[in-house]
């Protein structure tokens, strides 16, 4: 398992993408989601958009994620709140929902982490015909250089960050006719941490992952950003 | 977490906003002011109750050992976890 994957699993930090739980509510805030849709959050971690979304709209939500720890945390907070959400433990590029199950999936900082256009055609099968694809992912604002990129495979495991232009062309190319961009602040803020749900014991290790990710986003803050789409297939 | 573990997590991260959660279920959030062998110090943001700015707290604050100006005083036995409190993540 991926070394900043289990970080973010083992401090169980909720929210953990960029913009933070502000972004998701600014997103959410815009969209009309009915109590009739079925809404499929990928990579869901602890689960804190999952839980979010449920509450919000009163629309059935389903959760995925590769990693046991998040899947624990997650399913967690959803008897601790009381919510009937679906928890599953299972991998984004090859899910086990039937085509044309969702209204919306959401990806918050997680098809960057897998093989992007094999995961980009799973989200394109499981939607529904007039679903919509909304993502928060990591974009390239240039071309990386060599050594950029071996630090983003070194210390995130992420074989390719996309441009902008990229991304819409691979979005394309799974049958997405519908891009839009949704405009953010642009900036790496650091959010606070208000949802953290430690595990009892945590390797000294992953504190070096830490500091590795914030001296690269020191580092590289103004090469790597991120980009949010709004996505249907017709 | 094993003490010394505590006390090379409270030096690394002296002087920056964390978050710690102690055995007993309790969190505690602010800036690490000081840090011995035994205990660490963490001041609350914003100065807290007091936090060594204002005047008539003095002996007063939450957890034990509250020091004016060092905040609480947290035991590292009693450290579950570490982490700092605020920070972007992908």
């Amino acid at each position: 398992m991926n070394q900043y994957l289990d970080l973010l699993a083992h401090f169980g930090i909720g929210g953990a993408h960029p913009g933070g739980m502000a972004l998701t509510h600014s997103i959410f805030a815009k969209e009309k989601i009915k109590p009739q849709d079925h809404v499929l959050d990928i990579g869901c971690g602890t689960g804190k958009t999952a839980s979010f979304l449920a509450k919000n709209f009163n629309c059935t939500v389903s959760a995925i994620d590769l990693h046991p720890t998040m899947i624990e945390k997650a399913k967690k907070r959803f008897a601790t709140e009381g919510l009937t959400i679906k928890a599953i433990l299972g991998d984004v590029q090859n899910m086990e929902f039937a085509d044309h199950s969702f209204n919306y999936v959401l990806s918050e900082s997680v098809i960057s982490f897998t093989d992007i256009s094999k995961t980009l055609s799973e989200i394109a099968r499981v939607l529904k015909e007039n679903g919509c694809l909304l993502m928060i992912e990591m974009t390239a604002e240039q071309d990386l250089s060599d050594d950029v990129k071996e630090k983003v495979v070194e210390i995130y495991g992420i074989d390719e960050v996309l441009t902008e232009k990229e991304w819409i062309s691979r979005l394309q190319q799974v049958g997405f006719a519908d891009i839009e961009k949704i405009p953010t602040s642009g900036l790496l803020i650091p959010s606070e941490i208000a949802d953290m749900d430690l595990s009892d014991h945590i390797s000294m290790a992953l504190h070096d992952v830490w500091e590795a990710h914030n001296q690269f986003i020191e580092q590289n803050g103004h090469l790597i950003n991120y980009r949010v789409f709004k996505c249907y297939l017709r | 977490m094993n003490q010394n573990d505590a006390y090379q997590l409270c030096c690394r991260y002296h002087g920056q906003n964390v978050r710690i959660k102690c055995n007993d279920g309790t969190v505690h959030v602010g800036e690490i002011t000081r840090v011995t062998r035994n205990m660490v110090w963490v001041r609350p943001q914003g100065g807290g109750l007091g936090g060594g700015y204002g005047l008539g707290f003095w002996g007063y604050g939450p957890g034990f050992g509250y020091r004016p100006g060092l905040g609480v005083g947290i035991a590292l036995g009693a450290i579950l976890g570490i982490g700092l409190a605020s920070a972007f993540f992908w």
